[in-house]
Parts: structure tokens; C-alpha cells; sequence
């Protein structure tokens, strides 16, 4: 695949540290010209989906789009998808390992089974609309964090060096990241959300399995039917079927 | 089954739809119980683009009060009421769960009585694990808290009310 070059329009901070990536570009956001990519080196406080914190040594990837996403919240949150797409893309130009790559819902990335890397996409708004929005993306490029930082029951965590053998750069991990999400992002906004469906479903984990989602306050257990057109998790449980907008799952 | 409830479920399922269309509403779930083991789930979407939710429609009859409001503290309204329409309610931009503070077990971003700025996070919504900090949409007190943490929410929900 020719290396795509990177995204008109967009800028690109290479930083040596930050608290986290996210929180440096939602700081930022009122005086930022344009969308732009913030890669750090390294975050002293690095935090995954509910203020988990995320392991953010040197040699891993850490870095934040900041983006300024037009229409209803509804739809600008379907850009999880496109993040995740993105990644395995970005993965798959650099590994050239394209079936060692999974989704795990609704946008983790998987490696022969394993936690790679992370999402938290992060927004702010007034008056109803979203003004702007973070797409913080974690990628254990060299370690994964040790099994006892994890939670119990989570998947397990694998670098790319360990599972493949390969060295990649955060920058050179950026600069195929970026492209790949500037692409996607814009067939979700020509297209709608119906190719990142699709294409997302072909690389999903563990779809038509039993699967346990787990929501602000409860667990459900049941089949991974599908996600419909919200991007909502389809659990068929024993006595109907779902549709979750937000959980953690566990397998 | 051998009772047919097809007419009936055709007719209710076009009820919802032109509920939905007069209401500006995207989507509608009901679940309508027949018997033990026997029921009917319908949810009806509309793929239209979705209008701005500043004016707080009036949906309290499709979705079902998202909690009861929080602690003793907030003192019982005089008469049954829609706080979708008092002016000071803040309402959902979207479907998702809520969350009264940053992470589990932290300090609530508000509490009843607080103050607030215009723009201060009052509380997240997730989606798709998209964390959308929701703005107070005025400054005042927080009079009402309407939603329960880490409890779903719908579109156009009442989340508080700020006086």
C-alpha cells in the first residue's frame, strides 16, 4: 500500500510530555486554528474510559486529534468507529498482518486476541451542539501494561513488538494513523454511517458469541447480534434484545 | 401463538410511527407486555437528521421519567409537573448513559444548591465511548437533579433543573 500522505488542513505537535493527551487538547481547543494531532512522548497521567488510568511509558504511541465536528452528538459519536477503522488500517499498512487485527466494541483493537490499544474520545458543547471534540488514541507500540494493572476479567494487553517482532515509531505510527482516520471521517460524513458499519462488522470480534456487556450499573450477558445504525451493541439476552450505547465488554 | 395479534400490532406500530413524526422525535422503543412469555418490542427510528434540541420538546409521554430526582434534599413538587418545561431544565442532546462525576466514586461536578456558571460541566453522557461533557446552559443553582449516575438516558430527557 503507498503511504498515505498526511491530511490537508490538519497540524501536527509532536510533544515530549503532557499530562494526557486529551485533556492538552480540550485545553487548547478554544484557541486552536484547526483540527490538529497532539502526539506525546509520554503522559504523566494518561486515563482511559472512566478516568482508568492508561500506562503511558516511552516508545508507545499517545496521542490526541482534536477535532471541531459538525451535526447532532448522536452522529458525531459514530467517530469512535472511525477511529477504530483508522487504527487497523494503521496497523495493517505497518504489520502487513491484516488478519491479526480485531474490533473489539465498540472500539478497541485487538491483537491475536489481545488489548493493543485504547479510545476515549472526549467532547464539549454548549447549547445542545458539540463545539468540539478529542479523539485520544493509546497504542502499546513496545509494552503493554502488566497484568495486575489491569481489571480483573479484562482482556489481556499485548504490544506490538512482543506479539510481532516489529519496531514502529510513534511518529511513523501517526503519520499512518492520521490519514487513515482523515479517510474514514469522511465517508462518515459524505456517506453516512453505513460503510463504517459494514466494514467495521467484517473486522468485529467475537460477533454471533456470547459475549458480557457491562452498563453504568448493570451486566448482561447474551449474543453479539450486531451494532444497528446508531452504532448501538445488539445483545440478544434470553429474554430480549438490547440496544447498548454504552458499556465496557467483557468476554 | 395462536392468537392473532397481527391487525392489532400492525395499527399500534403506526400509532408509534405517527407519534413519532409529530413529536420531531428520531426514535421510539415500547415494550408492550401480552402475557408471560408473550410480548412485543417495538422500536421505531427515523434516519431524518435530527433537529436542534435547545427547545426541549415535549416528549413525557414516550419516555418514562429517567429516575426519581436524587436524595430528600430536593423538596416535592406541589403538583405532578413536566420539568421539560420549566424554563431551567437542561435536557439530553442525545441517548447514552450519564454520569454525575468524572469517575466512579469521585467528587459529583455538582451537587443540589451548587452554583453554576454558563458552560460548566454539570455531568457526561456516554456514547459509543464518546464522553460528552454536558454545559450548564445557564448560570444559576442546580434546583433539581433528575437523573440517577450511570443510569441511561434518552434524547430530549430532563437532566436538571438550574434556576
Amino acid at each position: 500500500m503507498a503511504k498515505a500522505s498526511w491530511p490537508q488542513g490538519v497540524s501536527r505537535h509532536i510533544l515530549d510530555e503532557v499530562d494526557s493527551t486529551n485533556a492538552h487538547a480540550l485545553r487548547l481547543a478554544p484557541t486552536s486554528g484547526g483540527p490538529a494531532w497532539f502526539l506525546a512522548k509520554s503522559q504523566t497521567a494518561g486515563r482511559g474510559r472512566r478516568a482508568r488510568a492508561w500506562a503511558s511509558p516511552v516508545g508507545n504511541f499517545h496521542a490526541s486529534l482534536l477535532t471541531f465536528p459538525q451535526g447532532p452528538p448522536q452522529q458525531i459519536a459514530l467517530r469512535s468507529f472511525a477511529i477504530a477503522l483508522a487504527l487497523r488500517d494503521a496497523f495493517v499498512a505497518l504489520t502487513d498482518l491484516p488478519d491479526s487485527f480485531r474490533l473489539k466494541w465498540p472500539n478497541d483493537v485487538l491483537l491475536t486476541g489481545q488489548k493493543v490499544a485504547g479510545i476515549l474520545l472526549e467532547s464539549t458543547g454548549a447549547g445542545g451542539r458539540i463545539t468540539h471534540l478529542a479523539i485520544g488514541v493509546g497504542v502499546n507500540l513496545v509494552a503493554a501494561p502488566d497484568p495486575t494493572f489491569l481489571e480483573p476479567g479484562a482482556v489481556p494487553a499485548v504490544s506490538v513488538l512482543h506479539a510481532t517482532g516489529k519496531l514502529f515509531s510513534p511518529e511513523d505510527f501517526l503519520d499512518a494513523l492520521a490519514p487513515a482516520f482523515s479517510a474514514w471521517e469522511g465517508v462518515l460524513v459524505e456517506q453516512g454511517f453505513g460503510p463504517l458499519r459494514d466494514a467495521w462488522l467484517s473486522h468485529a470480534a467475537r460477533l454471533g458469541e456470547n459475549i458480557t456487556a457491562r452498563t453504568g450499573k448493570e451486566i448482561y450477558q447474551g449474543q453479539f447480534e450486531t451494532i444497528d445504525l446508531q452504532g448501538n451493541l445488539m445483545l440478544r439476552t434470553p429474554h430480549e434484545t438490547l440496544a447498548i450505547p454504552a458499556a465496557d465488554v467483557f468476554f | 401463538m395462536s392468537k392473532n395479534t397481527t391487525d392489532a400490532d400492525v395499527a399500534f406500530i403506526s400509532a408509534l410511527a405517527e407519534l413519532l413524526n409529530k413529536n420531531g422525535l428520531t426514535e421510539l422503543s415500547v415494550k408492550r407486555d401480552y402475557g408471560q412469555d408473550d410480548s412485543l418490542d417495538v422500536r421505531v427510528v427515523k434516519q431524518a437528521p435530527v433537529v436542534t434540541v435547545q427547545a426541549a420538546a415535549p416528549v413525557q409521554q414516550v419516555y418514562a421519567p429517567a429516575a426519581a430526582p436524587q436524595a430528600a434534599a430536593a423538596p416535592a413538587p406541589a403538583a405532578p409537573e413536566d420539568p421539560t418545561q420549566h424554563p431551567g431544565c437542561l435536557t439530553s442532546p442525545m441517548v447514552g448513559t450519564c454520569y454525575l462525576s468524572a469517575e466512579p466514586g469521585s467528587v459529583p461536578f455538582v451537587a443540589l444548591g451548587s452554583a453554576v456558571t454558563e458552560g460548566q460541566t454539570v455531568l457526561i453522557i456516554e456514547a459509543m465511548k464518546t464522553m460528552n461533557h454536558i454545559p450548564a446552559h445557564k448560570a444559576g443553582v442546580i434546583k433539581r437533579i433528575l437523573v440517577t449516575d450511570g443510569h441511561p438516558v434518552e434524547f430530549g430527557a430532563p437532566l436538571m433543573i438550574i434556576e
